[in-house]
């Protein structure tokens, strides 16, 4: 029984285990197949007893250059590889890559298909962020979460396999507009899954955000500040709950987000917690631009006429969008012709994560996974 | 123009950088500078002062030097610029990753893909790349496919008018 005052006090002062130097330290592996690091991403932390002393992200487990694959075809042929990028929100993907080309060749989209890339756009975010939502608690120890998140997933995707014909990887934005309009019964569907999700947040709150140990294991924990976000580009939800209200959709308004009434929620104190509550809330602020968005909708086409071959001019371009992990930007440099020079795309988890090494040193493991599923990781979007 | 901007662009031009405006509806961003290798980390020091975050780097295979792009904005309004650097004549670029930490796995990236070595980088391993493709450069344009600087530069274009008869529909 004496040991146990005796560990007490050791652990009153055990915060700052970064300095306290130690012949102990060990290397452990985090990855490439753990579960809460969400595909292959590989960690390797050097370790004092259950504290980080230093983690290094092994990234390109995933790797299938993009960008090369960018440089070889036309916008038509490499469609269906944006969708391939962040598999969880692959319709912002979509949507940056077709926007680049209408901004530099200047095709004009019709009203219709920009309302339709809105609609979809947004149920896409909604469906990331119920993944999220699932998976985040998941690698902390509760299992029920994911069980009502997915049920609500599924609603959005039947919605979205109707019009768009696949459940995941979607190649649907067509330059010039979408390759299928959306019908009545879209429209019925979709309001119908409004109504049911406005239900759904109290089983949420109820579930998860009131739940004394989900906020044990997230108030406080992983916090980044807004002078780290700048320093490393952080960008998205991860950003806007360390208080910037940093939004490409009202930044720098694309598409037909100008003529939506929406707020951007920001946190306070930047730690796990206040970016599961921006997250949260996006849902809601989504829900409302798609209504607004459905009670607008106007008629005509849905694809405007687009040349066979696009003749790009020469020089660069870039588009920024909001996906729904943080600010995605496509850079296209031409040299005329049809086919890309050069297409660098940014894509936010990459910036998102590099602050790892930097937020988790002297943090507790369990923590760790806490931190790292708080920043929405899809790993085959930062190996590109 | 914001104040902010204002003030931007007046400190970048007291280092006697040279900037551009663009047109944001067809190009994307608002700014764009051509900058000697030398001035980049004072520019980079000048822009976080300013309180721009760094949203990329990347490169550009072109004669007669690989080019290597920088793009910044900023959080509180529109402002975007884009930053091209020629690299210096032994392949190699200053870091700027002490000044912004986000750009040490950029950097190290494009040195994956393209074999510019940034100077005075804390740890210029392969990222993306395995260790064995260390020399792969995959970005590297062969040399039938390597265009010069000035054939992808910005050229306003020709106004033609559409073909509407090849138009495609569906």
């Amino acid at each position: 029984m004496g040991n146990l005052a005796e560990n007490n006090t050791l652990h009153a002062d055990l915060e700052p285990a970064i300095d306290i130097p130690s012949d102990n330290h060990y290397y452990l592996n985090m990855g490439p197949q753990h579960p809460s690091t969400h595909g292959v991403l590989r960690v390797l932390l050097e370790m004092d007893g259950e504290y980080v002393v230093e983690a290094q992200p092994v990234l390109g487990y995933g790797h299938r250059m993009q960008e090369k694959m960018g440089e070889l075809k036309n916008w038509r042929a490499f469609m269906p590889n944006t969708g391939r990028m962040d598999y969880a929100a692959a319709l912002q993907y979509n949507h940056g890559y077709v926007g680049l080309y209408e901004r530099l060749c200047g095709i004009e989209v019709p009203a219709r298909a920009e309302y339709i890339r809105v609609i979809t756009s947004e149920l896409n975010r909604i469906v990331s962020h119920h993944l999220w939502i699932g998976a985040m608690l998941l690698d902390m120890g509760a299992f029920t979460p994911i069980l009502y998140t997915f049920d609500d997933r599924e609603q959005v995707l039947d919605i979205l396999e109707d019009v768009t014909g696949s459940r995941l990887t979607y190649c649907y934005f067509r330059v010039g507009g979408v390759c299928k309009d959306i019908d009545d019964n879209f429209i019925e569907k979709t309001r119908a899954f409004i109504k049911r999700q406005r239900e759904r947040f109290d089983i949420y709150n109820d579930l998860v955000t009131g739940n004394i140990i989900f906020i044990k294991r997230t108030e406080g924990i992983g916090i980044i500040s807004p002078d780290m976000a700048r320093r490393y580009g952080v960008t998205g939800p991860v950003l806007r709950g360390s208080g910037i209200a940093y939004d490409v959709r009202k930044n720098e308004p694309y598409s037909v987000y100008p003529n939506f009434d929406f707020e951007i929620p920001v946190g306070q104190n930047g730690d796990s917690y206040d970016r599961y509550m921006v997250r949260l809330e996006e849902i809601e602020q989504s829900l409302r631009i798609i209504e607004q968005a459905l009670d607008q909708l106007p008629d005509g086409p849905f694809l405007g006429k687009v040349p066979k071959k696009l003749k790009m001019p020469t020089g660069d371009c870039s588009f920024a969008v909001e996906a729904a992990r943080g600010e995605l930007t496509y850079y296209l440099v031409s040299g005329g012709g049809d086919i890309p020079y050069r297409l660098k795309i940014r894509v936010p988890s990459y910036s998102n994560l590099s602050v790892l090494p930097e937020l988790c040193q002297g943090m507790l493991l369990s923590d760790l996974v806490a931190a790292m599923g708080s920043m929405d990781l899809v790993i085959p979007e930062i190996d590109r | 123009m914001h104040p902010a901007t204002e003030k931007l662009i007046s400190a970048l031009q007291e280092l006697s950088i040279q900037v551009d405006a663009c047109d944001y509806q067809q190009r994307g961003y608002h700014f764009e500078i051509d900058l000697e290798a030398d001035k980049l980390r004072s520019l980079a020091e000048c822009m976080l002062a300013q309180e721009m975050f760094l949203v990329f780097v990347g490169g550009l295979h072109v004669k007669p030097a690989i080019e290597i792009v920088y793009q910044f904005a900023s959080f509180e309004r529109a402002c975007r610029l884009v930053v091209r650097a020629a690299v210096k004549a032994d392949n190699s670029m200053p870091t700027i990753s002490d000044i912004y930490q986000g750009a040490n796995w950029h950097e190290r990236e494009t040195r994956d893909f393209y074999g510019v070595v940034f100077t005075d980088h804390p740890y210029l391993k392969p990222l993306i790349l395995a260790e064995e493709d260390v020399d792969l450069k995959p970005l590297l344009k062969k040399d039938e496919d390597l265009k010069e600087t000035s054939e992808v530069r910005w050229a306003a274009p020709v106004e033609e008018k559409p073909e509407a008869e090849k138009a495609e529909q569906g």
